[in-house]
């Protein structure tokens, strides 16, 4: 089974078998599955909004270009008329650094439930907020994520 | 010539390794502190021989609880220790009135004669 | 040479000096050897640097500076979870082993590292350059090797793409405890770094 690596602000949308695998604190992962066609892939995003009125060269960056682009690039490899049908699990949003005022992680959590939301696409399972980070496996072919926070025990979703 | 040391530091383990220096050469640690304000509040209450003084620290620094220490004691000796060789910082502390300083990271030597440097 | 040449290269000068100041005061705080087994300055794209330490199980412990004044930099000092233990005994002059757990000791203990080592790359700034600096307490986590070098690059990139990264890595050939260091000059950095290329101290450098 490959494992492929995802960094920050990255979408990675690849052919089953596959695990993508990547590191959280306060940035979001959006896992988009297709279930009809066992496609998917997994957005690593890092701000809940994109500045407006200039191009975006990383879409991946934020949450509104990023998760429109990662469902796009599932529809394309599925090959998905529409992204009805698609599921979502998120994860992370933490604030791992005490001392930042400002919890861009619970502002990225909501950004990603709101997007989602408004494309119809329901999120079946997530694990956020907290404290400490954690570590995300997700398979592009069965649509298990695993993830593990940090110093607790793995849990599949 | 007094023995009784009072520690100001917000690193715990800063605390402990001066302690560690200080009572293996002799001296009695009376009190430790993480903070200017603690500090001013603690002197005034036990009176120790010498303080060690951190100048970063949060709520008060080190300077301002200086100030305060020596307003309280005109004959109060501190000893300033610093991690960035801040001459401002130092030179007003030394205006103020302290004894002398220490830059981080210290070696057990350098401490002790600062101690008993300013104990005489 | 090219102006934004020139920057990288003055970059590279500080960066050089900073860590070899870094070194000697860390061996120094340790009271044991250091050598720098690792040093390099690279462009990074944010997704690629951050891909280096993404999904492993390694924990680690960091600590975070902001240095701030005329060039803002950030400073990351990271460290196995299982090293930050020997490191603990080595500043407390204890028998390495002496410490079994990540006490409040052994996380003051690389709070202290990161407050001093980046203390001592302040000094290389405005004693070597003239560039007044003070670096802010440390932040300080414990967590995968990933999730704290993330957090580290959030920091430092905000609505940039790509980063300017020196890293280095120390290592206790004594105890083989490895190190890590990072420092990223921030926007707002750029001006007061060119009018450092000008000084006579650069100028043998290039």
């Amino acid at each position: 089974m490959r494992i492929i690596a995802v960094g920050i602000a990255e979408i990675k949308v690849v052919q089953p078998p596959a695990l993508l695998r990547t590191n959280l604190g306060s940035c979001i992962a959006v896992c988009i599955y297709d279930p009809a066609t066992a496609t998917g892939g997994l957005l690593h995003f890092m701000m809940p909004r994109s500045l407006q009125g200039t191009a975006i060269v990383k879409k991946a960056k934020y949450a509104d270009t990023g998760i429109q682009e990662l469902v796009e690039e599932v529809k394309r490899m599925s090959q998905a008329k529409s992204c009805s049908g698609f599921v979502a699990k998120i994860f992370g949003g933490a604030r791992v650094l005490q001392n930042i005022s400002s919890d861009i992680g619970s502002n990225n959590e909501e950004a990603a439930r709101r997007i989602l939301k408004e494309m119809g696409i329901p999120i079946t399972a997530s694990q956020t907020g907290g404290d400490r980070g954690y570590k995300i496996e997700f398979d592009v072919g069965t649509g298990i994520a695993r993830c593990q926070r940090f110093g607790e025990e793995a849990k599949e979703y | 010539m007094g023995r009784r040391i009072m520690i100001v530091d917000d690193a715990p383990i800063v605390r402990l390794m001066l302690k560690d220096i200080l009572v293996y050469n002799g001296y009695e640690v009376v009190a430790e502190c993480s903070n200017g304000a603690e500090a001013v509040q603690t002197y005034k209450e036990l009176k120790p021989d010498l303080v060690t003084l951190d100048i970063i620290m949060p709520e008060k620094d080190g300077i301002e609880a200086l100030s305060e220490i020596l307003d309280f004691d005109g004959s109060a000796k501190v000893v300033m220790v610093t991690a960035v060789d801040q001459r401002e910082a130092l030179m007003k502390a030394i205006r103020l009135g302290a004894t002398d300083y220490i830059v981080k990271p210290f070696e057990s030597e350098r401490v002790v004669s600062a101690i008993a440097n300013a104990l005489q | 040479m090219s102006s934004q040449d020139k920057l990288q290269k003055a970059i590279k000068v500080i960066a050089q000096l900073s860590i070899d100041t870094a070194s000697r005061t860390f061996s120094k705080l340790i009271k044991a050897g250091a050598t720098i087994d690792l040093e390099r300055a690279f462009i990074a794209d944010i997704s690629e640097v951050t891909r280096m330490f993404s999904g492993s199980e390694d924990e680690v412990v960091g600590a975070y500076v902001d240095l701030v004044g005329d060039a803002p930099f950030t400073f990351l000092f990271f460290v196995s979870a299982p090293d930050s233990l020997m490191l603990t005994d080595l500043m407390l002059r204890r028998e390495v082993g002496t410490t079994k757990e990540f006490d409040l000791y052994a996380k003051s203990a690389v709070q202290e590292i990161g407050n001093v080592l980046a203390s001592a790359i302040v000094n290389v700034f405005s004693r070597d350059f003239g560039i007044a600096m003070k670096p802010t307490p440390p932040a300080v986590c414990r967590d995968y090797i990933g999730t704290v070098f993330e957090e580290y690059i959030m920091k430092s990139a905000g609505e940039l793409n790509e980063l300017f990264v020196m890293e280095s890595r120390f290592c206790v050939v004594q105890f083989d405890i490895k190190c890590h260091m990072f420092i990223v000059p921030l926007p707002g950095s750029d001006e007061v770094l060119q009018t450092v290329l000008e000084s006579p101290n650069m100028k043998e450098y290039y």
